[in-house]
């Protein structure tokens, strides 16, 4: 799962021309069956060698169940590192 | 005083560098994926259903090769990463076929400790599936957030009753999504006597309240639908299945766990990713629940017995869709064997018994996870590196029934709508809550007509 977050951040940075990213913001569903300080670490392990290596992750645990995404993980943002 | 539905936790703190570099944010909105995938495939003729067969596809983990060439010790750890839902019972088998193999003897305190543990996994496991997973079908709606809106007190009992699973195992295994404190032998550590009483005191309460769970379950409307099919599961002299036992059917088996490969065999099936498993010179066969229960209900605490009879549930059960109500009676056993082990407990325990290699060898061990008969196998190098693993898990020895089940139920009923026969189908296969229950919330239907 993490992958794939980690697979649509690569696509993003090449779509707004490159760069590392510094920043993340996922949230967590109620029922998303993952605690955020799990995610977390594997965040971590997984991002090893990618660009989303030492970002920042901010993670929303959203805690109402009749959300509509209740069960999912939404990788709301990514905050990309520009040469300007 | 408005309520509050989610909290943030802060990230780290920028790198000096990171924090000078100029940043644009990209808002994405993007949902991550689950792996795995179902597929029904049915070949009609005229208005007969002519052949059904079940289509898994989920991308190969080679878990069973990248262990060789590992030390024996990190079997555990990294079995337990096959399933987020039931990684205890991938340790269980590990450490136990480790221990066959090694001879290894383990404490009285260590085995119900194990106990325990496995109690946690089967009460969160269980509980995601009854009302997260299955519920919703027999309620007519498509998930449990469209279920919370009219069974909020259900749903959020259901949640609680979960975080009681996981509290087990985040005390005893280190933490609650793929516990680390797991090793041949016993544990690395074990908790304080103030933490088990802490835990015991939650759990009471969890006991409570699955008398609830049981009576939610009785009231959902179950399909009329029965087969005679072979169940297997361990069968113990005196306890309720978990990590011990024979293996034994309602048939005429009762072997050792060693003999296991003797009778069982997985055979790959060409159009399905998932390997399927058989009785050899049979066929199909069920493990899970409804086996355990089938098999053990004389093993059954008196007050998992009361409640199963108070839910007119009396072995031997034959219908898959009442399942889940086997699982209700199984979280009732759980939180009830929980408080027992943890009440029988006492004094200075030792978290684990010393294990050497001195040669090599081989060992097997079979236990029961919540989805059903775990089997683990490796042979083992002199230097204690893995040389071989072979593990065969529920999914793959209940598949062919499942496949059975959905070719007699769409056989019978041919006329019925593709949504109804989706319905219907999703359901059937949910009754044995294979991993890909997730995936399979919208299984595929592939109906081909062929001429006489």
């Amino acid at each position: 799962m993490i992958r794939s977050l980690v697979e649509k951040m690569e696509q993003v940075s090449q779509a707004n021309g490159g760069g590392q990213v510094a920043r993340v913001k996922v949230r967590i569903g109620a029922l998303a069956n993952i605690s955020a300080s799990h995610f977390r670490e594997h965040f971590e392990i997984e991002t090893k060698g990618t660009i989303a290596e030492g970002s920042e992750l901010e993670i929303e645990e959203c805690g109402e169940f009749s959300h509509p995404q209740a069960g999912h993980i939404l990788l709301e943002s990514v905050e990309l590192e520009t040469d300007g | 005083m408005k309520k509050k539905t989610s909290k943030k936790t802060k990230p780290k703190k920028k790198s000096p560098d990171r924090r000078q570099a100029a940043t644009k944010v990209i808002k994405v909105d993007y949902l991550a994926r689950v792996e795995g995938e179902g597929a029904l495939y049915l070949k009609y003729k005229k208005d007969q259903v002519e052949e059904v067969r079940l289509k898994i596809f989920e991308p190969p983990r080679f878990f069973e090769a990248f262990m060789q060439g590992r030390d024996f010790s990190e079997a555990p750890d990294i079995t337990a990463r096959i399933c987020g839902i039931c990684p205890v019972a991938y340790q269980m088998s590990a450490v136990h076929a480790m221990e066959n193999a090694l001879g290894v003897q383990i404490p009285e305190h260590i085995r119900l400790l194990r106990r325990l543990l496995y109690c946690g996994e089967w009460i969160e496991s269980h509980v995601l599936h009854i009302y997260m997973l299955h519920a919703p079908d027999f309620l007519g709606v498509p998930d449990v957030m469209t279920m919370a809106k009219t069974h909020k007190k259900e749903v959020e009992r259901g949640l609680r009753q979960k975080k009681r699973g996981n509290q087990i195992v985040r005390v005893l295994g280190g933490r609650e999504i793929h516990p680390i404190n797991v090793k041949i032998g016993g544990f690395y550590h074990l908790p304080s006597a103030e933490e088990f009483a802490q835990l015991k005191e939650e759990l009471k309460k969890g006991r409570e309240e699955a008398w609830e769970t049981l009576k939610f379950a009785s009231r959902l409307e179950y399909p009329d639908f029965e087969r005679q099919v072979e169940f297997v599961s361990l069968l113990h002299d005196s306890d309720y299945p978990m990590n011990e036992g024979r293996i034994a059917s309602t048939t005429d088996l009762n072997i050792a766990m060693q003999e296991y490969e003797d009778h069982f065999e997985e055979e790959h099936i060409a159009y399905s990713h998932a390997l399927m498993s058989r009785r050899k010179g049979r066929g199909s066969y069920l493990v899970g629940p409804m086996a355990r229960f089938n098999l053990n209900y004389d093993r059954l605490s008196s007050v998992a017995q009361e409640g199963a009879r108070d839910v007119g549930l009396a072995p031997i059960c034959l219908n898959p869709f009442r399942s889940l109500l086997v699982r209700a009676v199984e979280v009732l056993y759980a939180f009830d064997e929980a408080v027992r082990v943890l009440e029988s407990l006492s004094g200075s325990l030792a978290p684990s018994v010393p294990v050497v290699v001195d040669k090599s060898c081989r060992g097997s061990w079979a236990t029961e996870a919540p989805r059903g008969l775990l089997y683990h196998r490796y042979e083992l190098n002199v230097d204690g590196t893995i040389r071989t693993a072979q593990i065969i898990p529920p999914t793959s020895q209940n598949q062919r029934t499942i496949e059975e089940d959905l070719r007699e139920l769409v056989m019978a009923n041919p006329k019925w709508s593709d949504e109804k026969m989706r319905h219907r189908c999703e359901q059937a296969i949910r009754n044995y809550d294979p991993c890909i229950s997730c995936a399979t919330h919208f299984l595929k239907i592939k109906k081909e007509q062929v001429e006489e």
